[in-house]
């Protein structure tokens, strides 16, 4: 019986884990993998190749490979022998046009691929398709320069064909600057420490972490307490109306607001009508456009703090207040007598829960400032996505965004700890010391 | 059996048969275009591969062959999520065929795999390839191989309002002869700021509306690296340069706009409908942006007489290290691993007719382009239209192009972020520098030469 139950708990708990694999583990691994490499767009992800090209054969400059090796590399040629039509036999060339070139192009030997293709279509017999013409060239062409090759093995091949005196030593350095995928480095966190920038980011973020997460629990606490002394009637509708900036959807809530601060915007034409300094307050100054994004986002957090502090509230007896109103006690002593020692672990929750939140959410401010202006508003978060996934010049750097976002997983691990032991996590689940 | 089922039967036989011969005769394609940077005026960027494709069908329909050509396209107005959105479907496995992009994404997706030579495809010394105006080809091209064909290209210039500078003093003669004063290097960018201050001194234009830059980051802002004598390539060793008296000069040069309020600390991330609507109502003095923003203001912001009321020129000088110049940001035709050999076939054929100099005029014309190939600039909607052979004649051949080096990605990165912090006042013009020096090379070490 035990066992059975044994096993259906694991059953249960399979798509939980399953979930906790595919969602959370895997990504945080591959992030931790991506970290420790070199990846961006150039590089891809998959896996790289072998091609020698003019970039490569200026860093080979830099290293001790024989300067005729390098020159060697470099050359290129099209070469129509027994050997080369022998070659060709064997790919898919029409045999009517590979006896043209026979006849008509045995021994000769061309020192760029235009020549030999002019050549070519002047045979009779040539292809229709420029395509097919241009296939047909590739078994005479004796060259490496601008070849793609997947593997090394194939690479070292052909290098071995086309420079018999590379040593093995050559074959590697060639190979090592030939290659385009990516390679295991710890620059990125050498980067991340040493750069300029780094500091700006950190305080930018403890900025706004910070500044959020008090605006999300104070204005959710006092909400919460406001809401339950009012009639249940009148709290409802406040209530509702407090939910309205975390049920809307994130670009629609972004729009509003860019409708509310923007140019001729709400605030804006307000201003002008006030006679007061009328301008984008959204990215039109460093302490609006951070007012902006603390509110944008504080009034989303607010309204979680809100629910779960007037939960909290509900569970206070009710008994307790109304001893206190006995005793004479005024709205302000209960709030802080009564109410706030009581909601110890709700703040605790909020405030650890909101903190972690704010460190990796990064849309709203993209929706609004994205970062601006300047970058006065860019938080980690946000640069790590813009490293990684998305900006203008296309140049993605997986490696040096997954750095990026690792640290913050390490931050957010370090703090969540930080906050359990604080706040005493163990007693809140202990067993309760009184049976009831 | 009866006469009829068997009549019927072989009929439907009969049938089935003829649907299966042409079936293997019949040769289908569906080539997919994404196409970046494309707004309402750009619209020809796909629209002629689609235009391409009906011609490619009747050149195989005459030569006997059934091919069918579906045309599905993708189109971004911004450069981000399209960038973006092209790098996660390569490594997905599902590029577009037909890539319509900036030259400078070349080097780095040409070293992912993600593109396939384009002159393994297509013929240069045939039509209408030969008339393409053989900068651009060099400028599709990177490590020798060229990866594109040019789609279109621009070039970018100065904008006064004739009327502002009427205002402070100018003549019409001295207005007319602006352009020629900035390519000799007499106006240079700091002459520029004093008549923005003037205009706005004299309350024909608003306060920080004197001088009204891009709005975002962009090529564009490498123009004034040139002004201030900067170089983006060492032409000797091929490598990146980055100049730091050049940027100091540059980024001094928005903070000291800034200083003289001409225009705001914290311009960047002004909306683009902004600028266009301040632009092109004589809200502002003096401004920069691309030779197609004029069909955008004549299409959607109610510019009626450009000419009247616009001059154009050169982006000045900064000082006596740099010149007036412009950049040409060509877009280009790439051609993506994704698919069949035979549908890369397909789509280099569409590509190449796409260049055919009518096809290529009407997108020239509609978005305020110059022309992509020597005939092009014959086609009369193209010749006949002032804008269209002003900038190709005037305005292009002063342009420079960014480089399509892997690594410019992380200096053009670098840049914009300094421009920004020291814009906006949150570092010293000498701490971004620094910034942008550390950046780069301790990213792309010997790679880039640091003057």
């Amino acid at each position: 019986m035990k066992n059975r139950a044994n096993g259906l708990g694991l059953v249960l708990m399979a798509p939980a884990v399953l979930l906790l694999i595919a969602f959370f583990l895997l990504p945080a691994t591959l992030t931790g993998i991506f970290a420790f490499t070199n990846m961006s767009t150039s590089t891809g992800i998959s896996g790289g190749a072998y091609v020698v090209t003019e970039t490569v054969l200026r860093k080979l400059e830099a290293t001790d490979l024989d300067p005729k090796l390098r020159a060697g590399l470099g050359e290129k040629s099209y070469t129509v022998n027994a050997e080369t039509l022998a070659a060709a036999t064997s790919a898919d060339i029409e045999p009517g046009f590979l006896a043209e070139i026979e006849d008509r192009l045995s021994g000769k030997t061309y020192a760029a691929s235009s020549a030999f293709e002019d050549d070519l279509k002047s045979l009779p017999s040539r292809p229709r398709r420029i395509r097919d013409l241009k296939l047909a060239t590739e078994p005479f062409e004796r060259s490496v320069i601008n070849t793609r090759y997947p593997d090394r093995g194939q690479f070292e091949a052909a290098l071995q064909t086309f420079l018999p005196a590379a040593t093995k030593a050559d074959l590697e350095t060639i190979a090592t600057a030939s290659y385009t995928g990516w390679t295991w480095t710890r620059d990125n966190f050498i980067d991340l420490f040493t750069r300029a920038d780094t500091l700006r980011l950190v305080a930018n973020t403890v900025f706004y972490v910070c500044a959020t997460l008090a605006f999300n629990v104070f204005v959710g606490l006092f909400l919460a307490i406001a809401v339950f002394y009012l009639p249940s009637r009148a709290g409802g509708v406040f209530n509702v109306l407090w939910l309205l900036p975390r049920i809307t959807p994130v670009v629609l809530y972004a729009i509003m607001w860019k409708w509310f601060t923007w140019e001729n915007g709400f605030l804006y034409v307000a201003a002008e009508d006030l006679g007061l300094p009328a301008f984008n307050y959204m990215k039109g100054s460093v302490p609006t456009a951070w007012a902006t994004v603390i509110l944008v986002n504080g009034f989303v957090g607010a309204s979680f703090g809100m629910i779960l502090f007037s939960g909290a509230l509900r569970a206070i007896p009710i008994q307790q207040l109304w001893s206190s109103e006995v005793d004479g006690a005024n709205r302000w002593q209960q709030v802080t007598r009564i109410i706030l020692p009581q909601m110890r672990w709700p703040i605790l929750f909020v405030t650890s829960y909101q903190t972690l939140s704010l460190l990796s959410s990064y849309e709203l401010i993209w929706l609004t400032t994205n970062g601006g202006p300047g970058s006065t508003t860019t938080v980690w978060s946000l640069e790590a996505f813009h490293t990684a996934l998305n900006n203008y010049t296309g140049n993605l750097q997986y490696g040096l965004g997954a750095a990026m976002a690792l640290i913050l997983v390490i931050v957010g691990l370090a703090l969540s700890i930080l906050y359990l032991r604080l706040f005493r996590f163990n007693e809140l689940v202990s067993k309760p010391k009184i049976e009831f | 059996m009866s006469i009829l089922k068997t009549t019927k039967t072989a009929l439907l036989g009969s049938v089935l048969a003829m649907g299966f011969a042409s079936g293997a005769l019949a040769e289908d394609y569906t080539i997919t275009v994404w196409s970046g940077g494309t707004g309402e005026t750009g619209s020809y960027r796909w629209e002629a591969i689609q235009m391409a494709a009906d011609i490619l069908e009747r050149e195989y329909a005459v030569t006997g062959q059934d091919v069918s050509i579906t045309v599905e396209h993708q189109e971004w107005s911004g450069w981000d999520d399209f960038k973006q959105a092209v790098t996660l479907a390569a490594e997905a496995g599902n590029a577009p065929n037909i890539i319509v992009s900036g030259h400078e994404d070349i080097g780095p997706w040409s070293r992912s795999g993600l593109l396939r030579p384009v002159e393994d495809y297509v013929d240069f010394d045939a039509w209408p390839l030969s008339q393409i105006y053989p900068n651009l080809i060099d400028i599709a091209s990177y490590d020798g191989v060229v990866w594109g064909l040019p789609q279109d290209a621009e070039a970018r210039p100065f904008f006064f309002s004739r009327a502002h500078l009427a205002e402070i003093g100018y003549s019409q003669e001295e207005i007319d002869a602006l352009p020629q004063r900035v390519q000799d290097g007499e106006y240079t960018l700091y002459d520029m700021l004093d008549d923005a201050k003037a205009m706005q001194d004299k309350g024909v234009v608003a306060e920080r509306r004197g001088f009204m830059p891009r709005v975002n980051n962009g090529t564009d802002y490498w123009q004034f690296y040139v002004s201030f004598g900067g170089d983006m390539v060492d032409p000797e060793t091929g490598k990146l340069v980055l100049d730091r008296q050049a940027l100091t000069d540059m980024y001094q040069f928005f903070v000291d706009a800034a200083d003289m309020g001409v225009v705001s600390s914290t311009h960047l991330g002004t909306t683009w409908d902004d600028w266009h609507q301040a632009v092109s109502s004589d809200q502002v003095g003096i401004w920069h942006g691309g030779t197609w923003h004029k069909a955008e203001w004549e299409a959607k912001w109610g510019l009626e007489d450009f000419f009247g009321e616009i001059q154009y020129s050169l982006i000045p000088a900064g000082n006596e290290r740099g010149r007036a110049n412009t950049i040409s940001h060509p877009l280009v035709y790439l051609l993506s691993n994704t698919g069949t050999d035979d549908d890369a076939v397909i789509a280099s054929e569409l590509i190449t007719i796409a260049t055919e100099p009518r096809i290529a005029a009407l997108h020239a014309v509609k978005s305020g382009k110059v022309a992509i190939g020597s005939e092009e600039a014959k086609v009369p909607v193209f010749a006949n239209d002032r804008w269209s052979s002003i900038a190709t004649t005037e305005l292009l051949p002063y342009a420079t192009a960014v480089p399509n080096d892997i690594d410019f990605g992380v200096v053009w990165k670098a840049m914009y972020a300094g421009l920004e912090s020291s814009w906006t006042g949150t570092s010293s013009v000498e701490d971004a520098v620094n910034t942008v020096e550390s950046e780069v090379t301790g990213q792309l070490g010997d790679a880039i030469i640091v003057r």
